[in-house]
């Protein structure tokens, strides 16, 4: 494989993995974010800052990004979850605003200049770039997928997917709609978190832009356009997203119109995204290959 | 005497100037069919909601299962084992019919995150979803989205989940509406049968039929107030019932 491929393919499992996140929070217990990017920013920078300025390797400051991310989308998320669904969608706009506000002004995280430096992930005393780091993302994406796949079999995630099909009938079955939310929320920013550190190590330098309000949408696109709530379309939706403007070239520069474009007709035409019920790939999967089912 | 399992008391719900509720008390017994009836936005629906947490009352206490439960969450009660049905229905329109059910089934295990995070896809759970499928007669449509189904399986598919999460009390509210001919005796069997586990039903009912032959006592709201409260040939004969129902001079429906 050229390098140039792996670095793309780098990007979509990191992508991957954020959309995973997103999709615990939009998909499974059906709250709308526009501001997951936050979260990803808030674990990339938390990674650079624990090995560039504490001295911690990417190892050891993992579970503390990991946790730190987790802690900050709980402490937003039990404000924004009390709000009605509508109005959560602009609560975590303006998280977004603010998140890369303070990145881009408060000098302790490097302003304007961003953060450089950051090191490589080592692994048994060998620097991890290239193939191999695309292999440390892969298995990060793989066990980000095993955490999903058993939420999803949990009460917990069921509880989730009460609460996103009616609120109301959900709590008089004794699901408490803040604890689920939150639950949700929480796991969701963690990985977002995740997927953040592994970005930080991977582009050893960044900046407040990376993790801007486009990239949100673009998240919420991938969630979208793979299948809300289906175990491997946001993975399916970073394929196509991230490498879609990379084989043309000339949609690079328009590529954030795409994704709002993308969105909106997704939305009106295939809202249950292509690995969704009932959606065109499903038809089409079950007139090719008569009695197997597509993955969802 | 029977034991009291709810009692409500001076029970009132205010909406800015309106008096949905105001000032109800009666008791329900263990093992009791109270019927909660009168006419159209009577305070019936709003009565629920205050007994169920869904709202806070403006004044009054409710005792349910020897606590003072008003305030409390309508997951705290349903917890507590009070099941509900929703008069304008709630499916979760996505899930199949039977895991409908088995997110009711799962009521002991959102009360704490540990317990939350075991799996709810075994056996012996979807066996008891498949069983109280077959109690209200949708075993046949288990496997359905809950979505596509008329509004005389929907009554049936919440009664199912309140069956799942009520072992104290369920509250019924008009799930005889809607309903075939054909579909009220097995049904109304049922609530009779509910009570013979052990669990009370307090029930809004506007078929009078229906309700004049479950309830084993009537509570009558009209305007927010209680107006009468007795056996059900003692209420259908009451002239305050009859005025309420048919405004004055009339005497065909209540009978
Ligand atoms: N959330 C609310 N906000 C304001 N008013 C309400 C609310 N809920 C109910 N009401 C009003 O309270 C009154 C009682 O309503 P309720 O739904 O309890 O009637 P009901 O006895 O159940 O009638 P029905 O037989 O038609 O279901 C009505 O006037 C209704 O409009
Ligand atoms: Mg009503």
């Amino acid at each position: 494989m050229n390098a140039y491929v792996v670095t793309v393919a780098t990007l979509v499992a990191i992508q991957s993995i954020v959309a995973c996140g997103l999709n615990v929070v939009v998909g499974y217990a059906g709250q709308i974010s526009l501001g997951h990017a936050a979260f990803f920013g808030i674990g990339a920078y938390a990674s650079a800052l624990l090995t560039t300025k504490a001295g911690l390797t990417f190892w050891t400051a993992l579970p503390l990004v990991i946790a730190i991310t987790g802690l900050v989308g709980l402490l937003l998320g039990i404000p924004s979850l009390r709000v009605r669904d509508d109005f959560l969608a602009i609560t975590t706009i303006g998280i977004n605003f603010i998140v890369e506000a303070v990145f881009l002004y408060v000098p302790f995280f490097g302003g304007a200049l961003g953060i450089g430096g950051i090191p490589r992930v080592t692994f048994f005393h060998v620097k991890m770039k290239g193939l191999p780091y695309l292999y440390l993302c892969l298995a990060f994406l793989a066990l980000v997928l095993l955490v999903c796949r058993w939420f999803t079999r949990s009460w917990a995630g069921l509880a989730c997917f009460a609460l996103r099909e009616d609120e109301t009938a959900a709590a008089s079955m004794g699901i408490s709609p803040v604890r689920f939310k939150l639950l949700a929320f929480v796991l969701g920013t963690a990985m977002a978190g995740l997927g953040g550190a592994l970005y930080a190590h991977f582009m050893r330098f960044i900046s407040a832009g990376d993790f801007s309000f486009p990239v949100s949408v673009m998240l919420l696109s991938m969630v979208v356009l793979g299948g809300m709530g289906t175990l491997w379309g946001p993975t399916l939706g970073a394929v196509i997203l991230v490498s879609l403007p990379e084989l043309f070239r000339p949609l690079l520069e328009i590529r954030f119109l795409i994704y709002t474009l993308l969105l909106l007709l997704m939305i009106r035409f295939q809202p249950g995204g292509l690995l969704g019920e009932a959606s065109l790939v499903r038809r089409v999967f079950s007139r090719l290959m008569p009695g197997k089912e597509a993955p969802r | 005497m029977k034991k009291v399992l709810l009692s409500v008391r001076d029970l009132a719900k205010h909406f800015g100037g309106l008096r949905a509720v105001d000032g109800v008390s009666f008791d329900l017994h263990e093992r009791e069919i109270l019927g909660l009836l009168g006419p159209n936005g009577a305070g019936k629906t709003v009565c629920f909601n205050l007994i169920s947490g869904v709202y806070t009352p403006t004044a009054g206490e409710i005792h349910f299962a020897g606590i003072r439960s008003d305030g409390l969450p309508p997951h705290r009660m349903a917890a507590l084992g009070l099941g509900r049905t929703f008069q304008i229905v709630k499916p979760f329109s996505n899930l199949t019919v039977l895991d409908n059910v088995i997110v009711a089934c799962g009521v002991d295990r959102y009360r704490s995150l540990a317990r939350s995070f075991g799996g709810w896809t075994g056996a012996a759970v979807r066996k008891k979803a498949v069983e109280l499928l077959e109690r209200v007669g949708l075993a046949d449509e288990a496997d359905r989205k809950a979505g596509l189904l008329p509004l005389g399986h929907l009554r049936r598919l919440e009664i199912a989940r309140a069956l799942a999460v009520g072992y104290r009390l369920i509250l019924l509210d008009e799930s005889f509406s809607g309903l075939r001919e054909e579909e009220i005796a097995p049904l109304m069997d049922l609530v009779a049968r509910i009570r013979q586990d052990g669990i009370s039903v307090l029930l809004i009912e506007h078929n009078m039929r229906v309700a004049m032959k479950l309830s084993d006592r009537i509570v009558v709201l009209d305007h927010g107030r209680k107006i009468a409260e007795g056996l059900p040939g003692e209420v259908a004969r009451d002239p305050l019932v009859i005025e309420a129902y048919l405004g004055r001079g009339g005497s065909s429906r209540v009978a």
